[in-house]
């Protein structure tokens, strides 16, 4: 089989992985981005239906011209195409295409973009049909123009759950109320610190605003402790997140969408190879980077949100940082300035960053105070349909190891390779609260997603190594 | 801004089929927009405790919203654009 040969191959199309396939294609060098959705954008960006944008626009036209800016300057763009693995050289990339058929890509380097993905935290009914996460929500309004239900209740931490509410005003859906499980709403002096960031406060106090006209009810210090339903969620259960097991409220609803915040997706980077640390604040296991974000392995940048959470701002700065620090190795002068000004907006990026995360409660805090709100009796491990209780009693005979967890149960060993309750089994195979997260992550498998069985016969039928 | 909807412009709609059952929806959105518009929000059985299972994370990392799509099965209904005339089958409960 052909091995497609290019300069560079950034795997993912969002915000990062496209400000660095322009800025790369932009100085003659050839770029090919692969992304498994069926247009570029990721989730930040994510594109509406056509139809959908014509007649009721689209929700990010900046998105929408990068994406024409990257196809513009000659970037091969593999849309529709899923990187599941790596070869046994270590460098080609497995791919699949729409067809199903099997890709090899190889870039002399690599640039792994692969976003995050939201943080749940089981409850009892998390599993029940019409319990989402705010993102599948956000996507629905804005890419499809679908409301997710008739009446919502939004819960979970973290300032994402504002527009989330907003896009489902907009659509006429009822928002009943959004839990949040911090205190970040009120004036303090760490919320202060924001005035110097106008700009992004502006935004995020404008959809405070419409949600204070629409009378959304905005619950601080609150969890969701269960959803109650039968082949849909009727209603939502909350208690004060400092109190979780004394329930305070039942709320009717057609739709839950609950999230914790966003964990880096990083196991296209550990399957290469690259050095990854455990974040004592997150438990997020997060490649060990310089600036550029070029990784242990010389030949591989990790960027945007799978270097570590920061936004799609954030995202751009460190794929325009890879690119130029590529750039600079291949012989080309930067732009006058590019250099200083970037490292200027990372700076001033990084003091929002830490501002706001000061707001909302740290993962690590979460994992304290969650637990104790789940049964014995709930679903852990969506996939498996592994119980907390058989967790935690593996917890405590076999300690606090994940992967002792993982083996003895099956928590995390289903298809989303525990991306939906690796939070939560770290946090529950805690012995006393006051320990710390346990270090270690479940390893990355290969195939990263479930591959069609027809692609790796093909690849076997041409004597690779499947 | 959205929802600023053109008077007069109203959607191109195509015909898939859930489950033998035609099902007009906006052209281009993802088949799990298009089954969740359609209040059908049983996707699947989970294998081991046969409960209904729906959409969840909707960028095809949860795998909960897997149908099968013109016979092929295992197609994430999140990653996945409605063509006309697609024949869509969610799982069946089981006995």
């Amino acid at each position: 089989m052909t091995v497609h040969e290019r300069d560079v191959v950034i795997v993912g199309g969002g915000p990062a992985g496209l400000a660095a396939a322009h800025r790369l294609a932009a100085a003659g060098l050839s770029v090919t981005v692969v992304d498994e959705q069926a247009e570029l954008g990721g989730q930040y960006f994510r594109r509406p239906a056509p139809e959908v944008a014509r007649v009721w626009g689209d929700h990010r036209p900046e998105g929408g011209r990068l994406v024409g800016a990257v196809r513009a300057a000659g970037v091969e763009c593999r849309t529709g195409h899923l990187v599941w693995g790596v070869g046994d050289d270590g460098r080609t990339l497995l791919v699949c295409d729409p067809a199903e058929r099997p890709v090899r890509l190889r870039g002399r380097y690599l640039i792994i973009a692969t976003g995050a993905h939201e943080r749940p935290f089981p409850f009892p009914g998390w599993q029940l049909p019409g319990v989402t996460t705010p993102g599948f929500a956000q996507h629905l309004a804005a890419a499809d123009h679908t409301p997710i239900g008739e009446r919502v209740v939004l819960a979970g931490s973290g300032p994402f759950l504002l527009p989330v509410a907003c896009s489902l005003l907009d659509l006429g859906v009822t928002v009943a109320g959004i839990a949040e499980a911090g205190r970040p709403y009120r004036p303090s002096t760490r919320a202060l610190g924001t005035v110097r960031h106008p700009a992004r406060l502006r935004e995020l106090a404008g959809y405070a605003a419409r949600l204070a006209r629409a009378r959304v009810p905005l619950w601080q210090n609150t969890v969701v402790v269960r959803a109650d339903g039968g082949d849909r969620i009727t209603s939502v259960t909350l208690a004060a997140a400092t109190a979780p097991t004394r329930p305070v409220r039942t709320v009717q609803v057609d739709a839950l969408c609950v999230g914790y915040g966003f964990r880096p997706q990083t196991d296209l980077a550990r399957m290469l190879g690259c050095a990854v640390r455990t974040d004592p604040a997150t438990g997020d296991a997060t490649p060990e980077l310089d600036d550029s974000g070029r990784s242990s392995r010389d030949d591989v940048y990790v960027i945007g949100e799978a270097a570590g959470i920061g936004g799609a701002p954030v995202a751009e700065v460190r794929g325009l940082a890879a690119a130029l620090d590529i750039l600079g190795r291949e012989g080309h002068e930067p732009r006058a300035g590019e250099v200083r000004g970037l490292a200027a907006a990372g700076r001033r990026l990084a003091h929002f960053k830490r501002l706001t995360d000061a707001l909302y409660p740290a993962p690590a805090e979460l994992a304290r105070l969650l637990p104790s709100a789940l049964p014995d009796a709930a679903t852990l491990c969506r996939c498996e349909a592994v119980s907390a209780g058989e967790v935690r009693g593996i917890a405590r005979t076999a300690g606090r190891d994940v992967n002792a967890a993982k083996a003895w149960t099956r928590a995390g060993m289903g298809p989303c390779q525990g991306r939906e309750c690796g939070f939560a089994v770290t946090a529950v195979t805690r012995v006393s609260p006051a320990d710390g997260l346990p270090a270690g992550v479940f390893p990355s498998r290969l195939p990263v997603r479930p591959v069609p069985v027809a692609t790796l016969l093909e690849m076997a039928g041409e004597g690779e190594p499947a | 801004m959205r929802a600023k909807a053109v008077i007069g412009t109203p959607p191109r709609t195509v015909t898939i089929h859930v489950d033998g059952r035609p099902v007009s929806v906006v052209e281009g959105v993802s088949l799990a927009a298009a089954l969740v518009g359609d209040r059908t929000w049983t996707f699947r059985y989970n294998p081991v405790s046969e409960e209904p299972r729906g959409p969840f994370c909707g960028m095809g990392v949860c795998l909960e919203c897997e149908v099968t799509v013109d016979g092929r099965p295992g197609v994430r209904a999140c990653l996945t654009p409605v063509r006309p005339g697609m024949r869509v089958e969610t799982e069946e409960e089981r006995a």
